[in-house]
């Protein structure tokens, strides 16, 4: 059996669908970034998966790929130390928006 | 192809401010002398842009620096020169000066490229460089720990919108099989053309605060040092503003139906940042509530899909964060309360009539720049027949004029036992930042007719 890119594009949304919800319900800070990286998986999967089977001879969705994971080893950088700076000043790693919740 | 690589000459000095504010310790004046430095290089980087040349896409059709970036990147630059120099005359509260500046001109580097983006990849790198450096801005002061919380909380929520903005890049990349603005091509895609591009513009809509995921803004932004938020709701905000506005143009070619998504967005903007403006005491509240409502005018223009519309949104960015700019800088100096402004007009004359000047042009007066960038705004709507769109802005500006109208009550006729803040002393610095802001609102209105020539906007 062939296996065709909307295979692979369904288990792209099924991650970037587990991350959303991860986001969305997580009180722990490092637990949500560990999904917002689970989603960012997802949009690279479905990049890679365009590339190789629409414009398999160009690699621009690899490109893209490696750039958006790039930016986004940066941007976990960003959160983890603002994470670190909030637990120095309170011991407690919970969003506080989601505290009424 | 190395032929174009000097238009970048602007971005290279931004960045080389930033360096040099980075290791302000070696330099005369330490700290303050890194934000002169800063705040000339990024004044020079205006200067070139404004009196350089244009011309077509460089990189291999990735950058495109054209009249419309011209414009969009002598804003960024001169915003943030003032900023800079504010800076170098107040400080940062709390905190050192030089980290906040190289920040800063870090962002402006990125958004600087991101008004030339032409790119699906360039536009998601660039505008992450643009906004990135804002989260560590909103959380500037170690010891503030509400504060730093907040930006936690703007830091998750700006990264869900940047990954679902990422998603659907990937299927917008998908669908037409290319990353450039000019091969993006959705005819006859279907449901999953309608995925994609709800996808884009939500996450988009909200990296730039529009209505229907405005709240995380609001909540957010609302803590965070004025000083902080005066940057972060100006610079980075335009340029991803002129980004949406190129991506939205060149997807309306091949999917008109994409006006809609945007009129509605744009309707619910107009409203609710109008609305939530009314009952603000906190200046920083209402000035982010009414930034709401004026993204709301500036996709009406958009929703109309033409060029037309595209230059006038794109004027109207820089319009509206000129005076928004010095509005944010005078609350930074008196205080977050509308009370703390009373009697104003006695204490500071010449800053009292700045605000008023300001404030006049948020609200829409003639010759001011926010009178010409709203009439050019009716006008694209009007020229796509959005009848209902213009009405609903007409009437959000007569409801914004309530609110504006209170903080200038409150300058020359406010109870002066309400005041509590003490007298600031002198700063040449802020002084001829917040000149340069009021001079910056009258002259973008006296230029105006010959930007908007230039910015391709045409009537009739």
């Amino acid at each position: 059996m062939a296996v065709g890119p909307s295979a692979f594009m369904g288990v792209a949304a099924v991650l970037f669908s587990l991350g959303l919800y991860g986001v969305l319900t997580r009180k722990n800070a490092v637990m949500v970034l560990m999904s917002l990286e689970l989603m960012t998986v997802a949009a690279c999967l479905n990049m890679v998966t365009v590339s190789r089977f629409v414009t398999p001879a160009e690699m621009t969705g690899q490109v893209f790929a490696v750039f958006a994971m790039a930016v986004f080893a940066a941007q976990i950088g960003i959160g983890l130390a603002l994470v670190l700076a909030v637990y120095r000043q309170t011991g407690s790693i919970e969003l506080s928006s989601k505290k009424a919740t | 192809m190395l032929s174009g690589y000097w238009h970048f000459t602007p971005e290279v000095l931004v960045v080389c401010g930033a360096f040099a504010a980075l290791f302000g310790g070696y330099l005369p004046g330490k700290d303050r002398g890194a934000a002169y430095a800063a705040a000339g290089a990024a004044a020079l980087a205006a200067a070139i842009v404004a009196f350089g040349g244009t011309g077509g896409p460089i990189v291999f059709g990735q950058l495109e620096p054209d009249s419309v970036a011209r414009y969009a990147r002598t804003g960024l630059a001169g915003l943030t020169a003032v900023w800079v120099l504010w800076v170098a005359g107040r400080g940062m509260p709390g905190e050192r000066r030089r980290e906040g500046v190289a920040l800063a001109l870090f962002a402006t580097a990125g958004g600087m490229l991101l008004s030339m983006a032409e790119d699906l990849i360039v536009m998601f790198v660039t505008l992450e460089l643009a906004t990135m450096p804002a989260y560590v801005l909103m959380g500037y002061r170690r010891k503030d720990v509400s504060g730093l919380k907040r930006a936690l909380d703007y830091f998750v929520d700006s990264i869900l919108a940047s990954v679902i903005v990422l998603y659907g890049l990937s299927f917008l990349y998908g669908i037409s099989g290319s990353t450039a603005f000019s091969g993006l091509e959705l005819e006859g895609s279907g449901m999953l053309g309608f995925v994609a591009v709800m996808l884009t513009l939500v996450g988009l809509f909200a990296k730039v605060s529009a209505a229907p995921l405005r709240h995380w803004t609001l909540d957010a932004n609302a803590k965070a040092a004025p000083v902080s938020l005066a940057f972060v709701s100006t610079v980075p905000r335009v340029a991803g503003i002129v980004v949406m506005s190129r991506l939205i143009l060149a997807i309306a070619a091949s999917a008109p139906a994409i006006g809609i998504l945007v009129g509605v967005a744009a309707a619910a903007s107009m409203i609710a940042g109008n609305c939530a403006a009314l009952s603000q005491g906190d200046l920083r509240r209402l000035l982010i509530c009414s930034g709401i409502a004026h993204l709301g005018y500036l996709m009406m223009a958009l929703a109309a899909g033409t060029e037309t519309g595209y230059g006038a949104a794109v004027f109207y960015a820089v319009a509206y964060a000129v005076p928004s700019m010095g509005v944010m800088l005078v609350v930074a100096e008196e205080g977050v309360a509308i009370g703390d402004f009373a009697r104003l007009a006695s204490r500071r004359p010449w800053v009292a009539w700045s605000m008023v000047l300001w404030l006049l042009s948020l609200i829409g007066i003639p010759p001011l720049a926010g009178f010409f960038g709203k009439l050019y705004l009716i006008g694209a709507a009007l020229q796509a027949e959005l009848m209902a769109l213009v009405l609903l802005a007409i009437l959000a500006t007569l409801l914004s004029a309530a609110y504006y109208f209170r903080i200038v009550r409150e300058m020359f006729f406010g109870d002066e036992d309400e005041q509590v803040g003490g007298a600031i002393e002198p700063s040449h610095a802020a002084t001829v930042a917040l000149a340069l802001c009021a001079v910056a609102t009258v002259a973008i209105g006296i230029g105006a007719p010959r930007l908007i020539a230039a910015l391709g906007v045409r009537f009739g």
